[in-house]
């Protein structure tokens, strides 16, 4: 496992943020999503040593969080959520000088600096002084500040927040570039649940704190319940009842449709029995993918 | 031919370096940062000045009856004694070059990295606080060595070159570490100070003023309570007056205020001990709101 954590307790004066968080986290990029104050970026902050948890204990390649933060960040690299760069500095000597900061020869953290630069597509306008630089061109930067030592880890706080929805793809591309061709994982801090679900082959989802659902995205869609969708005649109130009652969560969409989603242990006859039992016709059923949304949806109880 | 972004992302082949002193590429980066803004050259170009008098000085002493006719009653003043080299390090000729190279120098050091939220990219390397303060520190120390013990001792180098002869230093053979201490002394203070100053904004612009206000401030301060009271214990409160107190102190020469110089050097380390106390608060990863 690349990173293990048990037990993390960090709170903010009164404010639990991470809640007894336990995971272990494989090859691969994993997301990490969440709601707003869910504790992305504080575990992401807690695994590079940022902040000291109060109770559990955690690994990040096998060095420990509280004793070696040092190995730790020599390994990872963490692109943060705010706009960060260094003023009167352009990107080469901001992406090389932090490549310094990880430990690269001066000479090998220049060269080093062009070529991330390029990649990430900064590279002609890596003589501009940052202070120039568009929301979209700092996040590429921070990307490339984060590469620039090759990290097995990368950490992305937020990595599309503030771009455009061009800027979006472009950086979601990088991402799965360096996600799905190279052996450097990815774990990714994210609310936006689409970028989570184009990248990631895991997921860990966070709530007040705590873990609410966490494995292989396939697992997660397939394991905790299925996903149907159905139009009915009739009176709808008594059918709900009778689905809720049988532990199913249903949602109606504007169009009269209605989203219904069914423990695992469920068989899908029983959304016919209930018909059949409360009297109303079923004119559309259909079998549902279950997105990225509806599992989010589902664990973290919100629409 | 393809670009590396066509080509894809390529791995690093070397190894990363153990370094004996981590902070050191913040210290060069810093001082290569300050020679970019113009302001800052012309300040540190015009601090050179005082070094160029005090050494056509020493050059006139050696000659004084070539210049006899130009000195008229001069004689006192080109009297070459440690007093000389006092009062090139710690007169205003020389400390207030020093505040207005450290206003542009230093003033960003740290507020820069608090405005732009950098301090979090610094804190994912494998740096200690300690290593980030020492970086930031070096930038202040490096300018204030250069403006202080290298004329210093080049001055007493350019007498003895004048002399043709040791017997100054024979005479005076503690003076290369009184200008030494007094070099050290000034460089730990504003050190200190400069980098407590930069860390209380993030717009450095303000601490620009913040460190101008503090060293005429105090002076004034201590000109105002001094017409009113009478008492030359009252220049404690003067950073200038403190620094020529233990500077006096440290060329044994006389004192230029009526108390122990002991007084003066609590004082400056005080105020050093302030500043670590307040970058130790201000200088972490992530501001944590409890």
């Amino acid at each position: 496992m690349s990173i293990e954590v048990k037990d993390l307790q960090f709170r903010y004066g009164a404010i639990v943020a991470l809640d007894g968080v336990s995971m272990r986290l494989g090859p691969g990029a994993v997301g990490l999503l969440g709601p707003n104050g869910a504790g992305k970026s504080t575990l992401l902050r807690v695994l590079l040593g940022f902040l000291v948890p109060e109770k559990g204990e955690g690994r990040v390649l096998g060095h420990d969080i509280r004793r070696d933060q040092a190995r730790i960040r020599r390994v990872v690299g963490y692109m943060p959520e705010s706009d960060c760069f260094v003023a009167g500095m352009d990107a080469v000597t901001f992406t090389s000088y932090f490549g310094e900061l990880s430990g690269m020869p001066r000479q090998e953290a220049m060269k080093r600096a062009h070529e991330v630069l390029f990649y990430v597509g900064l590279g002609e306008s890596r003589y501009r002084l940052l202070d120039q630089y568009s929301a979209g061109m700092k996040q590429r930067l921070k990307l490339a500040q984060a590469l620039v030592h090759d990290p097995k880890i990368l950490f992305l706080d937020e990595p599309t927040s503030n771009l455009d929805p061009h800027g979006r793809i472009e950086v979601l591309e990088l991402i799965k570039d360096v996600a799905s061709n190279k052996d450097i994982q990815v774990l990714i801090s994210s609310h936006i649940l689409a970028d989570i679900e184009s990248i990631c082959s895991s997921v860990v989802i966070l709530n007040k704190g705590k873990v609410a659902a966490e494995g292989r995205m396939e697992d997660l869609r397939a394991i905790r319940y299925s996903l149907y969708e159905l139009r009915i005649k009739g009176e709808e109130a008594p059918f709900l009842a009778d689905l809720e009652a049988m532990g199913c969560r249903v949602d109606g969409t504007e169009d009269r449709l209605l989203k219904v989603y069914m423990p695992a242990e469920r068989d899908r006859m029983d959304i016919f029995r209930a018909a059949s039992r409360t009297g109303v016709q079923l004119r559309y059923f259909v079998k549902s993918r279950t997105s990225l949304e509806d599992l989010f949806a589902g664990v973290v109880g919100v629409d | 031919m393809a670009t590396v972004r066509a080509k894809g992302y390529a791995h690093w082949e070397g190894a990363p370096v153990e370094r004996r002193f981590p902070w050191w590429p913040i210290t060069r980066t810093g001082i290569m940062l300050a020679f970019r803004r113009k302001r800052f050259k012309f300040a540190f170009a015009m601090s050179f000045v005082p070094a160029f008098v005090f050494l056509v000085g020493l050059y006139v002493s050696e000659r004084i009856d070539d210049f006899r006719h130009m000195i008229r009653g001069g004689n006192q003043l080109l009297n070459i004694t440690p007093n000389y080299f006092k009062a090139y390090m710690t007169n205003d000729f020389l400390l207030l070059p020093i505040v207005f190279v450290l206003a542009f120098a230093g003033a960003g050091l740290i507020a820069d990295d608090l405005k732009h939220n950098s301090l979090q990219l610094y804190f994912a390397r494998p740096l200690r606080k300690a290593d980030y303060v020492l970086g930031k520190m070096s930038v202040v120390a490096f300018f204030v060595l250069i403006l202080t013990a290298l004329p210093g001792i080049v001055l007493l180098i350019f007498k003895l070159v004048f002399a043709g002869s040791f017997k100054f230093l024979l005479d005076y053979p503690w003076l290369p570490l009184s200008i030494l201490g007094v070099s050290a002394l000034l460089t730990v203070f504003f050190s200190f100070g400069i980098l407590l100053l930069s860390s209380l904004s993030d717009k450095s612009r303000y601490v620009t003023i913040l460190v101008f206000m503090s060293y005429f401030f105090s002076d004034i301060l201590f000109g105002i309570l001094y017409g009113i009271f009478r008492k030359p214990a009252l220049a404690l409160f003067s950073i200038r007056a403190n620094i020529q107190q233990a500077g006096a102190f440290l060329f044994g020469q006389k004192l230029p205020h009526a108390f122990a110089a002991g007084w003066s050097f609590l004082v400056l380390a005080g105020i050093c001990l302030l500043a670590a106390a307040v970058l130790h608060r201000k200088v972490r990863s992530v501001e944590v709101i409890r």
